[in-house]
């Protein structure tokens, strides 16, 4: 794990804010995403961000890195 | 036992008060919490629980249960607590202590009485006028309320004079045994926010004593509404500060010790609260742009101070998040963004203030676009507004105030919190719940959607969203107003669990943050209370003599005698409508 597990959720928590606003900014140049497809958006965004948290840091499998160490 | 250092082992009786004051405000955030998911609901017409006739005695009952009886006895509880800890020393009397706390509870229960009486079918009559008060949380002519809504709301801020007086006096008696020592940061904060609490609410006072109540009881048959207006937003935009500051101290205090390091700047931190002491009342004129009858300028000089009173909120900002990047260094983070990792986000103290503070930048910018004089025409009264003071008292106080709670409860009773983990969805529930909420909010606000409105559906009228549609952005409103209604019940499930707890060895000391820089560092005039009070209170009669003699000038002290109107004993428009020819002619 790259971030601690309280770490992760409070970066999904404020993506929803970053995805809300930015669906309306992108309306702003013309942009109109869908409910559905702001749901995914945001959806592909937190997955990416925990597929990224949950890979190893290292290439090495198991590779531990504690929250407080720098990368 | 023996090792532990509470609140609760230092103070024990003061810890008693604090303790009924925060559970005096779970109790009203808990009612007001669902009514707000009940006006949520019936305005987006998902479901509607209530007669659109009885909005109002909701809405009312949100307003003053959360904006006024929650945050105070929250804070009264904090301010005490900063106060005895900072000083080191108990209150003079905590029998003076119980008895503030007992007056404020009994204007509650006076005020509370009085508004939830407006949902009976017959309403009984005590003193010649049905028992109701559908008057919103402001509260000003030309809506009446029954006498002991006046009467019970004289009570609640008498007490909290009283509580002035207590912290007061516990420092006197502390500058005694202290003669040659700077008043410390916590207390200084307190006295700072009391004295302007003093200033702010003067006002509402004469508002009360001096035209609405005798109006309400027969003695006088008019008052000026524009008068009465006037004198509610002269203390309607200080009382926003006096539910900020609390918040702003656990910024100072909590987060920098929870981050794992130090206050940056003690000093910073006192010119903060003085700005706030000078500048928070006179600008109450901005919530009145659009007011008939309030010359341009008067308006032009209230913006000018809003915009001053940014300074010392970005201050707060750059100290605060400084003191954090100090905490994270030194429990090893490194890079220009990396030490974000090392903060204590298992912390739901920590998390639900870092969050509360996020959201409340992002009202700074609705902020702004509300205190401009020009741009403030196109939100005016639409739920943009309620949608940015969601972001402030709805979330940078009330969610601030939870995650403290999470903090204080354990310290005012021994008492270990029920569930950390619990805690931590909460607070991050909280914020996922108002992003959904208030965003849906300030957009409506764009397209013109009034606020303080039951039913916002009409005929033969389109609302027109320049992004998304009515439909989905009232989705995300109950969607988010549901989310917040979780939250909330998740925090007092955690409340009422803890208190079910035995006492626990494993309670934190009692302590806040010190500083890099100290008071040392901090010019001794700062902490110079008469010349700040003085100063503001120049400010004060500057802001508002002129407009407050031409308002009395063109509508006559007393008004040119309009009748009140009871909301829900009059839903006949044409009275409404001759009510509104005879205000503006
Ligand atoms: C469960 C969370 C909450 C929900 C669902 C909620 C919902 C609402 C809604 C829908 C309105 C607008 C009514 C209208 O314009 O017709 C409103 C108004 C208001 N809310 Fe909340 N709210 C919540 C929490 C809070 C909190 C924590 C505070 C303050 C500490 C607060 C203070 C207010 C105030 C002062 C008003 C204005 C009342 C008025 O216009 O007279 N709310 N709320
Ligand atoms: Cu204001």
């Amino acid at each position: 794990m790259r971030v601690s597990k309280a770490g992760l959720l409070v970066v999904a928590a404020i993506v929803i804010p970053i995805v809300v606003e930015f669906r309306t900014a992108l309306s702003w140049f013309g942009i109109e995403l869908s409910v559905l497809e702001g749901v995914a958006l945001a959806v592909t965004i937190v997955l990416a961000i925990v597929v990224w948290a949950v890979w190893p840091s290292d290439g090495n499998g198991n590779a531990e890195t504690e929250p407080t160490d720098p990368e | 036992m023996a090792m532990r250092n509470a609140y609760v082992d230092q103070f024990p009786a003061e810890a008693k008060v604090i303790k009924a004051a925060f559970w005096s405000s779970f109790l009203a955030l808990a009612i007001g919490g669902l009514l707000g998911l009940v006006q949520a609901l019936h305005r987006t017409d998902v479901v509607r629980f209530i007669d659109s006739a009885d909005y109002y005695t909701v809405l009312t009952a949100h307003g003053v249960l959360l904006a006024i009886t929650f945050t105070i006895f929250f804070l009264v509880g904090i301010f005490t607590w900063a106060v005895t800890t900072s000083l080191e020393r108990g209150v003079v009397d905590t029998r003076f202590t119980w008895s503030w706390y007992a007056m404020m509870v009994v204007g509650t229960v006076l005020v509370g009485v009085t508004i939830f009486a407006g949902f009976l079918e017959d309403a009984p009559e005590i003193l010649g006028a049905p028992l109701n008060a559908d008057v919103l949380f402001t509260f000003y002519a030309p809506l009446q309320a029954h006498p002991f809504f006046y009467v019970g709301l004289v009570l609640f801020v008498v007490g909290s004079w009283l509580a002035g007086v207590d912290w007061f006096r516990t420092w006197w008696a502390w500058r005694g045994e202290n003669p040659d020592e700077r008043i410390p940061l916590p207390t200084f904060m307190v006295l700072t926010t009391t004295l302007f609490w003093y200033i702010c609410t003067f006002g509402v006072a004469l508002s009360i004593l001096v035209f609405l109540l005798p109006w309400s009881l027969g003695i006088v048959d008019s008052v000026n509404p524009l008068l009465t207006r006037t004198l509610f937003w002269y203390f309607g935009h200080a009382v926003v500060y006096f539910w900020l500051m609390p918040a702003y101290m656990m910024w100072y205090i909590m987060l920098p010790k929870l981050s794992g390091g130090k206050l940056f700047s003690d000093p910073l931190a006192r010119v903060v609260f003085v700005l706030f002491l000078l500048l928070s009342t006179p600008l109450g004129i901005h919530h009145q742009y659009l007011d008939p009858g309030i010359a341009e300028g008067y308006k032009f000089i209230a913006m000018t101070n809003t915009m001053f009173l940014l300074l010392p909120s970005l201050l707060t900002a750059f100290t605060v998040v400084a003191s954090m990047e100090h905490g994270a260094r030194q429990r090893g983070g490194e890079g220009y963004l990396g030490w974000l990792r090392a903060l204590p986000w298992r912390d739901p103290v920590f998390t639900g203030m870092a969050l509360a503070g996020l959201m409340f930048a992002a009202a700074g910018f609705s902020g702004m676009i509300n205190a401009g004089m020009n741009i403030n025409y196109l939100v005016h009264n639409t739920w943009w507004v309620v949608g940015h003071f969601h972001l402030t008292v709805g979330t940078a106080v009330a969610l601030t105030f939870m995650a403290a709670a999470y903090w204080f409860i354990p310290q005012v009773t021994g008492k270990a919190l029920w569930n950390r983990s619990v805690a931590l969805g909460q607070v991050l529930l909280w914020f996922i719940g108002m992003t959904f909420m208030s965003n849906a909010m300030h957009r409506s606000g764009l397209f013109g959607m009034p606020r303080r409105t039951a039913e916002p559906q009409y005929s033969g009228f389109e609302f027109e969203p320049a992004a998304g549609t009515v439909g989905e952005i009232n989705a995300q409103v109950a969607l988010g107003a549901v989310i917040l209604t979780v939250s909330l019940a998740l925090f007092l499930l955690n409340m009422v669990l803890t208190s079910f707890n035995g006492s626990s060895d494993a309670i934190p000391d009692n302590t806040y943050a010190g500083t890099l820089s100290g008071p040392e560092d901090a010019p001794e005039i700062l902490d110079n209370l008469k010349l700040w009070t003085a100063i503001a209170i120049v400010l004060v009669i500057f802001a508002y003599t002129l407009p407050v003699a031409s308002i009395v000038e063109n509508g006559g002290l007393f008004g040119p005698g309009i009748e009140g109107q009871q909301l829900t004993l009059v839903p006949d428009t044409a009275t409404v409508l001759e009510t509104v020819r005879e205000v503006m002619p």
